[in-house]
């Protein structure tokens, strides 16, 4: 006996009360789904006798309202989300070392540096005072201007690399990916270019600035974490693993990043800014492949940067079928079969030369 | 790739921090445990997504139990601050919503005990927490008698007791499983969640009975 036949038997002698007391047909009435909707539908159908019964029972429930009213606003929405992530930040510097354990005594803390604030108070006093007698008797000198050169790295697919900057910076550059930076930083800046493509950057925290120029954009760093991600010409994603980030656009306005946000700038200047799954986006760089709900246009793409192949893809294919999963330091032929194996598509390797075919 | 969701209007596309329907992508079809795990290990998607689905019904939960809407929201703010603190520690949960109501309905309570101005109006406070309107939208009941019936089954739900109008909200309003309630209210075991119900209905059953005999 199946259960809908045990539902049926049980439902037969139903009054009213039996139906406001069954959660199965109160989340009906609340959330229908397809799997509920067929039952009830099919039963009203098989007993119309007890269709004012069902009827009754359902206005009863649908009746049982909040009497407080209460408006979530759109302001309200955003200023909470907001206030969440800023105590993040706020209790990691706190808690630096053991980002789990809840301070329970903040104001002793408090207390305890007040003493070297004072001390910090006084420090910035007195540079005040020196910054504005060296203002009063500053001469302009002529600085020679040391030819720079610039060396270019670029990345074909299939290939990642890791650059050592004189700094102390380490970029991990992807594959299909150009960057360019002086051999030697200037005194005062330290500025390198991402041509093209995806970095990730570890920057070493100093007092010159760390600027990166990618196209029209400048994005402005002490010492940080980040990624920066160019999509064709299109868009920009930047995602800020630690420390602060600021990002100047062509238009001259400039968004602040705090650690786990992500902005993404459009070629017509719009842009959001949006958390992310640091896998998803920064994985790459530990060589996780990452797929997540990723459609085939996608799959291909990141398969032939990853491992510098071609894709041919043959047949007809479904446009709504979607592929998630992760994959650490695999051979190209696992990731095709894990891929293949849930969908039911078929692959072929011929050297650098690679044919899906949907059989259906 | 990119879309903005939830806004009417512009005022806040440029910081709004949550134009990203990729997590309501990502988890809409997954279990609740899965997802509940998948902020633990630190997937800001998945808060991304908890946050969106909940964080609205959440508030209207807590309105029913006070009428400070900025200390709800004040209330609602750091119950997802402290289970973000939490992460990598926290239990296994196997409905968000009901786990959420269970620790809003905590928090609320402890700080009504905490605040000595009000502990004079607490129990009178707690009292008229979770009030029930009764009203039928269904045009076809505008008749004068079921005007009465309705009328008879509102003063009815006015005398249950505050956790019964809590157990018949969470149950009739936001659609909760026995399961689901035993969680939300705090209960150990499901059947009390069971209980409690059957008491109120029976408990109205009674009053509407006694009236209708009166009134004959």
């Amino acid at each position: 006996m199946d259960l809908h036949s045990i539902y049926n038997m049980k439902y037969k002698d139903y009054d009213i009360d039996h139906f406001i007391t069954d959660e199965f047909f109160i989340q009906w009435i609340k959330k229908p789904t397809e799997n509920n909707s067929h039952f009830w539908e099919r039963w009203i159908e098989q007993h119309p006798e007890r269709r004012p019964l069902v009827n009754e029972a359902a206005n009863l429930i649908r009746s049982v309202k909040y009497a407080n009213n209460s408006e979530f606003t759109d302001r309200m929405y955003v200023e909470t989300f907001e206030n969440i992530l800023k105590a993040d930040n706020h209790f990691r510097q706190l808690n630096p070392i053991s980002p789990t354990i809840i301070s329970t005594t903040p104001t002793k803390k408090v207390n305890s540096f007040f003493p070297v604030r004072g001390i910090a108070a006084s420090l910035l006093v007195l540079f005040c005072l020196y910054a504005q007698y060296e203002a009063f008797n500053y001469k302009p000198e002529l600085v020679e201007i040391p030819e720079v050169v610039l060396i270019t790295r670029s990345n074909p697919a299939g290939q990642k690399s890791t650059i050592d900057l004189p700094d102390g910076t380490k970029i991990h550059l992807n594959a299909e990916s150009e960057i360019e930076f002086p051999q030697e930083f200037s005194a005062d800046i330290r500025l390198v270019s991402l041509k093209k493509g995806e970095a990730f950057f570890e920057v070493q925290k100093e007092l010159r600035p760390f600027l990166i120029q990618t196209g029209k954009v400048k994005i402005r760093v002490l010492g940080t974490s980040f990624n920066v991600k160019m999509i064709g010409n299109e868009s920009l994603q930047v995602a800020l693993v630690t420390g602060k980030v600021s990002v100047d656009t062509e238009n001259g306005s400039r968004m602040r990043l705090e650690p786990n946000e992500m902005l993404v700038l459009e070629d017509g200047g719009a842009f959001q800014k949006t958390g992310f799954d640091s896998k998803e986006v920064i994985g790459w760089k530990d060589n996780y492949l990452v797929f997540k709900t990723s459609g085939l246009p996608e799959i291909k793409r990141k398969l032939e940067q990853w491992y510098g192949v071609k894709i041919d893809l043959k047949g007809v294919f479904d446009e709504k079928w979607t592929y998630s999963g992760i994959y650490k330091d695999e051979m190209l032929e696992n990731v095709l079969r894990g891929i293949c194996m849930t969908s039911g598509m078929n692959y072929k390797i011929n050297k650098k030369q690679i044919t899906i075919t949907n059989p259906k | 790739m990119i879309h903005t969701t939830k806004l009417p209007n512009n005022e806040y596309s440029t910081n709004y921090p949550l134009g990203h329907s990729e997590s309501i992508k990502v988890y809409e079809s997954k279990p609740d445990v899965d997802i509940w795990n998948a902020f633990n290990s630190g997937d800001e998607i998945a808060f991304n997504y908890i946050y969106r689905m909940y964080v609205t019904v959440l508030f209207k939960y807590g309105c029913q139990m006070s009428r400070d809407h900025n200390h709800i929201q004040d209330c609602v703010q750091n119950i997802f601050i402290d289970l973000r603190r939490k992460r990598g520690q926290l239990n296994e949960v196997q409905s968000i919503k009901a786990y959420l109501f269970k620790i809003l309905y905590r928090e609320l309570i402890r700080k009504s005990n905490k605040s000595k101005e009000e502990v004079h109006q607490y129990p009178e406070k707690i009292h008229k927490s979770f009030p029930i309107e009764f009203s039928q939208e269904t045009k076809l009941i505008q008749q004068e008698i079921q005007q009465e019936k309705l009328e008879r089954i509102q003063s009815a739900i006015n005398k249950i007791t505050c956790r019964q109008r809590q157990a018949i909200l969470l149950f009739y309003e936001e659609g909760m499983t026995y399961k689901e309630i035993s969680v939300a209210m705090d209960f150990s075991e499901v059947k009390s969640a069971r209980k409690v119900i059957y008491r109120a209905l029976a408990t109205m059953k009674t009053l509407l009975q006694t009236k209708s005999e009166n009134e004959v």
